[in-house]
């Protein structure tokens, strides 16, 4: 009997057309909690170093864990992993809307697809059964139109469908899976991938539900949970949506704008949260269990960008089709949003490398022959969303484009370099490392799929405001007597900050509501309460943070195999130089070796590498990692 | 005076925690399939909470006399003693709120949890609440007119 989880494990084979379903094994699953860290041990141990992403050979593990589809109240969420096609890492996009929930009332945590299929094809999981069905008729078709398809053909409105829109089957290196219409595992390129298997889709529905241990000891955390929230600190996120962080950031000068050339946009009033809200919001949505409800569902009535309803845009986006580009019309921005949805691109890449392509316009770097004629000038709107057309057609300057900032850097040569905002590949977000986040820039150099400020992100809050996340019994916050260097301590901090982070990680939690402190947030103990009740398994926050320190340890040595150590762990060159504006002119990252240092000691990794020593693995049960 | 359960449409966020709410307080597991109030989830923009107004109506058609109004809650519960999992009730309830339970092969409903609504009691955003009767009455008339004139959106 299975509580908590659904037990069960669905392989896919599309060369062969095979299914195959898998019970889990219950101690093996405990050890890594489930989802990312469950998935990070299937893909390290099915598949060798060096298989090329886009090959038949690649793997891809859809990956819920124990609080998906529960009551928790962030539990929406799934993840997807695999290695990435636009960076070479271990990546995991993660999701919200209904398809996590759903996958798992059909009766599965983990799908793992394999091969690739001769001719396009979908497929269809419900209730325990799975079907691979042919999608030639989908092919060529955008997210919206192939959902709304198969709502019709399958004649189930409650479906949840995640597919992928013409960015994907045309392999543009960033493409995304979007499911529920409006819901991205944006990052990465996971919809290139699944353009390279021929697979178009995958579409859950289920009614099987999840059994709960100890119903009661479960709802009594909940009820705390919910009670505990009503003081989260961050608690006015919904009211504006994360899109309300424009105006936060741009007064404290952390709003990158133009490529990062500067943090600070002079017409951030223009798109701000604010703004979107009176303007554009029709209601507000929640990812499915979700009660915080950040997500915004907008539309343009009417004008040159006219859209119909749409979930978004979310504060990445705004800043990356917006002030990352110069561009101050919100109107374009709810288009270039709602194209990047419908042809299943991640928002952060496109706007990072129309940004970049505006900056080598600038420079000279590109040419109008190179843009046909079309001047590639910052703030202009018209030219940005059509960038978003052109990139998921791969059409002219589109197919260069569509192989984000790192492969454009290296064909335009050196001067170019100068201006290549990324981090092994992956453009970074919408969050300025310079300034006080300093902690966020080491996230950014030692994440394992590039820039990332998701994976797990409690830098920049703890950047700001030091909270110490439940984290308290385990030493935080801090910062430690015995090191009196302000970046080594940064760099110590950060071994805890990332290990509570990648606690939600490896339950299938959505990050926001572990940030806070003990009354606020959902704590490791909070989230050791709610997973006991739920699975029956005695759970503490320690046992939490070592199957956390697992993953974490194991996503690292997914990369090592794949060559990256100590000197991919860099920043682009541009913040060492300092911010020139703004609130927060004159901030640069200059400590970024001394906190690489300190971190990896804590961590107990080699600092000549970077990578886990063997005694390290050892300790966690890894042995079947070291090299 | 007695207490009704109402929703409001317009603050629905389509998190569907009541419906997982009812099914835990219920039958003790996390089943959105399972529960008594059902979240309406459309694109574009559709969120709609239904549940059984308890009109009463079920009771009539049920051959065995197993549906009953509960005195103190004004409730309409199912007695699963006498239930037979017919369907008569399902046939007839114009909300489309009443089902057979595949598990207990029964008719399964909302009996407003005894008078502590465990939906109403965890929604987060006051979509669903167990209301005064009077104030419930005229929210009730206000969601019917707008129904009525195509208006009620957010
Ligand atoms: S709990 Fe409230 S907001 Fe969530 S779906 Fe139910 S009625 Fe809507
Ligand atoms: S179940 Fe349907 S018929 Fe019965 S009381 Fe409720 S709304 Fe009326
Ligand atoms: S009142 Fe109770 S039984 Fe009725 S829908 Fe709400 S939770 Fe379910």
């Amino acid at each position: 009997m299975w509580y908590g989880f659904a037990g069960k494990l669905l392989r896919i084979n599309l060369t062969s057309g095979e299914t195959k379903v898998e019970e889990l094994d219950k101690s093996e699953l405990r050890k890594y909690m489930g989802c990312t860290g469950y998935a990070a041990k299937l893909l390290y141990q099915e598949m060798p170093g060096g298989v090329d992403p886009l090959a038949p050979e690649a793997k891809v593990v859809l990956a819920t864990g124990v609080v998906t589809g529960t009551l928790c109240p962030s539990g929406g969420s799934y993840e997807v992993c695999f290695r990435s096609p636009l960076t070479g890492t271990w990546n995991q996009a993660r999701s919200g809307g209904a398809f996590g929930p759903k996958l798992k009332y059909a009766g599965f945590d983990f799908v793992v697809i394999e091969g690739k299929a001769a001719d396009p094809v979908y497929v269809y999981i419900h209730d325990g059964q799975v079907e691979i069905k042919p999608a030639k008729h989908l092919w060529g078709l955008n997210v919206e139109e192939t959902t709304d398809t198969l709502i019709r053909e399958l004649d189930d409105p409650e479906i949840s469908v995640a597919a992928i829109g013409q960015a994907g089957e045309n392999g543009v290196l960033y493409a995304a899976l979007i499911n529920d219409r409006g819901r991205a595992a944006g990052r990465g390129g996971i919809g290139a991938v699944f353009g390279s298997k021929n697979l178009k889709a995958i579409v859950v529905n289920g009614h099987g539900g999840i059994k709960v241990a100890q119903a009661k000891k479960f709802a009594e955390a909940i009820e705390k949970a919910e009670q505990w929230l009503n003081n989260y600190p961050f608690g006015s996120i919904p009211a504006l949506g994360t899109v309300g962080l424009v105006s936060v950031n741009n007064s404290l000068g952390i709003l990158p704008t133009k490529n990062f050339q500067t943090a600070y946009f002079e017409k951030a009033d223009q798109i701000s949260g604010e703004t979107l809200n009176r303007k554009y919001q029709i209601k507000r949505r929640a990812c499915y269990g979700c009660s915080f409800a950040c997500g915004r569902y907008t539309s343009v009535p009417t004008g040159k960008f006219v859209t119909p309803p749409m979930e978004g845009p979310e504060y990445e986006t705004v800043d990356m089709l917006g002030a990352i580009c110069g561009v101050d019309d919100l109107e374009a921005i709810i288009k270039g949003n709602y194209l990047c949805n419908v042809y299943g691109l991640d928002t952060i890449s496109t706007g990072m490398s129309i940004a970049f392509a505006m900056e080598c316009y600038e420079k000279g770097l590109l040419t109008d022959k190179e843009t046909e004629g079309m001047p590639l000038r910052w703030g202009d709107a018209e030219v940005m969303v059509k960038l978003v057309e052109k990139i998921a057609h791969q059409k002219g300057i589109g197919a260069l484009l569509a192989q984000g900032v790192k492969r454009m850097a290296e064909q335009l040569g050196p001067a170019a370099e100068e201006a290549a905002v990324h981090v092994k590949g992956l453009e970074l977000p919408a969050h300025e490392p310079r300034s006080e986040s300093k902690v966020l820039a080491l996230q950014y150099a030692v994440s394992p799929r590039g820039a990332c400020h998701m994976h797990p992100n409690w830098a920049s809050t703890w950047d700001f405001g030091q909270l110490d996340c439940g984290m308290k019994e385990f030493g935080l916050p801090w910062p430690p007597a015995e090191i009196q260097d302000e970046s080594s301590q940064k760099g110590v901090v950060y071994r805890y900050v990332a290990l509570q982070g990648e606690i939600s990680e490896i339950l299938g939690a959505c990050i926001f509501y572990s940030w806070g402190g003990e009354g606020s947030c959902i704590t490791p103990q909070l989230y050791a309460e709610i997973v006991s009740a739920l699975t029956g398994w005695d759970v503490t926050a320690a046992e939490l943070l070592t199957a956390a320190e697992r993953s974490w340890n194991l996503k690292r040595c997914f990369n090592a195999r794949e060559g990256f150590t100590r000197k991919d762990d860099k920043l682009p060159r541009r913040f060492s130089q300092a911010i020139p504006n703004g609130p927060s002119a004159g901030a640069k990252v200059e400590n970024l070796d001394t906190m690489l240092d300190a971190y990896y000691e804590a961590m107990g990794w080699d600092k000549q590498t970077g990578l886990p020593r063997p005694e390290k693995l050892r300790e966690l049960g890894l042995e079947f990692a070291i090299n | 005076m007695s207490k009704v359960l109402i929703v409001d449409p317009t603050l629905c966020t389509g998190c569907h925690r009541c419906e997982m709410w009812c099914s835990l307080t219920k039958y003790g597991e996390i089943n959105p399939s399972r529960s008594n109030v059902y979240v309406i989830r459309r694109e574009p923009g559709v969120d709609v909470p239904v549940i059984c107004i308890h009109c009463g109506l079920c009771i009539d058609v049920c051959p065995l006399g197993a549906l009953k109004r509960d005195r103190t809650t004004d409730a309409v519960v199912v007695d699963s003693d006498l239930c037979s999992g017919c369907g008569a009730c399902v046939k007839v309830c114009p909300y489309g709120v009443l089902r057979i339970d595949e598990e207990m092969d029964i008719a399964a409903k909302c009996d407003l949890c005894s008078g502590s609504p465990a939906c109403a009691d965890h929604c987060p955003h006051g979509a669903i609440r167990y209301e005064d009767v009077r104030k419930a009455a005229a929210k009730r008339r206000e969601l019917w007119a707008m129904a009525q004139a195509g208006k009620i959106r957010s």
